[in-house]
């Protein structure tokens, strides 16, 4: 019994971390722009793509895949606060770019159906086959490298976000767009880097992700409707929040598939997000953040 | 200024009144309704005309709470498949006459809606959109999971057609072919269209838009805001249950596949494209983005992406819509006659 436990703990640990990462790129673009990217599934399901083009088809090494992964994540960022984000910044709408990525979510995941089909590609690495034993628990090498890759690129952030230069003009950005720009702060240059940060990130959750989700041009939906949960539950915007709102919803699915039913666990983790939403609409970490509660 | 003055204005500053006066619109809109189906005679294109309709009741629907209230909702696909499974369940399990079963899944639906709008107090903008996205993944996994009662993924099939209606003095009218039920289903949202506008000309539509507007500057008006927004809700959902209700004879099948939250963006694009904050606007957006796909077949599969490009493009040069670009064109005409005249 404690064994499953264990082994469901770290099942959980895993696909929390992944949620993290996504979700950690949604909440830095709502903390600079107060802005949602439905676009951001889209990112995660092409980084996947890119890092099985590149393994697949080049025969490059899965490591090269995911810095392609996130090569391709941050460019589709790019792309996307470039031409719609940008121009519609000025009007001033909390709504029009909201629906505007919506456009851009189906036209990406079409065009990704024309390409690829609608039959899931079988994503092997290396490393999914590769078992260590730790005692009576199980840990396939995919998934310490899934632990590995992303508790550094979290803790990479958080220093930036927190100690250098760039994070701390980021987050004066997040704080007041106006003072920060009379200090001399190019928001604009910041607002990109943003996109650019979060989209690589979720490029690279897609490439770590791969091999785990039937992968189809719409397995990013799956994935971004729990990152808009852990956003929410984590509150927006905040960075420690998310991340303890990630692990938790990676909990909640591995304990929900062992104990209860795998059919259950979106019911489950939307239950909570509509209770934290009627009871702490705040988040799990209390921010400053009001305006929309 | 009461209505009747101020419309005897209008009629008197422009000049053809008949065309202008919206009893004429609503005739103009019950004989094309009529005529449809005589000029479209496949069952291809009839069976288009009938979602046509369901979409438009969906569209002002949202529109309902998302143009006039502001309340940005995205669970429209669950009020929607709320309707479409209760008057179904209620039809083959209970064996209730269809109508009751169409009242009680609309009923059912709007309650749904009333019960959301419990987040719409406390919440706004982004929050209230997640909110109501959460509860449309809510209700899709219950009907998805709840297998003994909606026999999940495996679907509900053979459901039947509405029961034909014997009015006095006429001959029965059955619903089995697809010309009377394209009547009836357009006949339900011309009065849902009607009933909306009545009510949004009323002052019910100023306390709306108000909310809209600005909520605290409403509340110091004496509106009680959180009342208008449960209503706005309830009557949007309700709308959508309605819709729902007739969905489910007309496909004859029912999968929870059909409410996802994709259906819920799908509404959304209709009332975008077509114009929010307008009633005629998303009816149009409704019969563009249904038609649009079925007109783009020959393109094979870059029909979709042209069906999101068309969203982002919308939002991103003409924002007001199919609408906008109208008052936009008649401008230009209007210009060049009055050019002309002189």
């Amino acid at each position: 019994m404690i064994s499953i436990v264990l082994q469901q703990g770290i099942n959980g640990i895993v696909i929390g971390s992944l949620y993290v990462l996504v979700a950690l790129g949604l909440t830095l673009i709502y903390g600079v722009l107060v802005q949602i990217n439905f676009a951001h599934a889209d990112i995660v399901t092409l980084g996947a793509f890119a890092a099985y083009a590149t393994t697949h088809f080049f025969g490059e090494s899965y490591v090269v895949g995911i810095a392609a992964a996130l090569i391709a994540g941050a460019a589709l960022g790019w792309l996307v606060n470039a031409t719609i984000f940008s121009p519609l910044r000025e009007r001033g709408s909390e709504l029009l770019p909201l629906i505007a990525t919506i456009g851009v979510s189906i036209m990406l995941q079409n065009a990704m159906l024309a390409l690829l089909g609608p039959i899931p590609y079988a994503f092997d690495t290396p490393y999914s086959n590769h078992v260590l034993r730790l005692g009576g628990l199980f840990l396939t090498v995919q998934n310490m490298l899934i632990i590995v890759v992303s508790s550094a690129s979290i803790i990479l952030l958080y220093g930036f976000m927190r100690f250098t230069f760039l994070g701390k003009a980021l987050r004066a950005v997040a704080q007041d767009r106006e003072t920060a720009g009379l200090l001399g702060i190019n928001s604009n240059q910041l607002i990109m880097l943003t996109f650019v940060i979060a989209s690589a990130l979720a490029g690279m959750s897609g490439a770590l992700l791969g091999p785990v989700l039937v992968l189809t041009p719409f397995a990013g939906t799956s994935v971004i409707v729990k990152a808009f949960a852990i956003v929410i539950i984590g509150g927006f915007g905040n960075i420690e929040g998310t991340i303890i709102a990630g692990l938790l919803v990676g909990f909640i699915e591995s304990f929900t598939t062992q104990f209860l039913d795998p059919g259950l666990i979106d019911i489950v983790v939307f239950a909570l997000l509509l209770l934290t939403l009627a009871v702490r609409p705040t988040g799990l970490i209390a921010d400053k953040r009001e305006e929309n509660v | 200024m009461s209505e009747t003055s101020h419309g005897a204005d209008r009629r008197r500053l422009s000049g053809h009144s008949i065309v202008r006066s919206r009893h004429f619109r609503y005739l103009l809109a019950a004989a094309v309704i009529g005529l449809l189906p005589l000029v479209f005679t496949t069952s291809y294109w009839r069976t288009n005309l009938i979602l046509c309709a369901i979409n438009v009741m969906l569209a002002i629907g949202l529109d309902f709470v998302l143009g006039y209230a502001g309340q940005l909702n995205l669970g429209q696909s669950a009020f929607y498949g709320i309707g479409a499974y209760a008057s179904t369940l209620l039809v083959t399990k209970l064996g209730i006459p269809f109508w009751a079963a169409f009242a009680l899944g609309t009923v059912m639906a709007g309650a749904a809606g009333a019960l959301l709008s419990l987040f719409a107090v406390r919440l706004r903008g982004h929050y209230l959109a997640i909110a109501s996205l959460g509860f449309a993944v809510i209700t899709y996994q219950i009907l998805l999971n709840w297998i003994s009662l909606t026999q999940g993924p495996l679907g509900i099939y053979a459901i039947p057609p509405p029961p034909p209606i014997a009015l006095p003095w006429l001959p029965r009218i059955p619903f089995t072919n697809l010309a009377n039920f394209f009547y009836l289903t357009a006949s339900l949202a011309l009065i849902v269209y009607f009933l909306l506008d009545q009510m949004l000309r009323s002052p019910i539509g100023e306390t709306l838009a108000a909310i809209r507007e600005d909520e605290i500057s409403a509340a110091s008006l004496g509106i009680n805001a959180p009342k208008w927004k449960a209503f706005a809700f309830a009557a949007s959902s309700a709308v959508a249950g309605a819709a729902g209700c007739f969905y489910a004879p007309f496909v004859g099948t029912l999968v929870p596949d059909a409410f996802f939250v994709t259906e819920s963006f799908a509404i959304l694009a209709m009332v975008i494209v077509g114009g929010m904050g307008t009633l005629i606007g998303p009816a149009f957006g409704a019969i563009f983005i249904t038609l649009l796909p079925e007109v783009l077949r020959s393109i094979g599969d870059l029909r979709l992406i042209l069906y999101g490009a068309s969203v982002t493009l919308v939002v991103l040069f003409m924002p007001g819509g199919i609408m906008q670009a109208w008052r936009l064109v008649r401008q230009r005409l209007f210009f060049f006659a009055e050019e002309s005249a002189t």
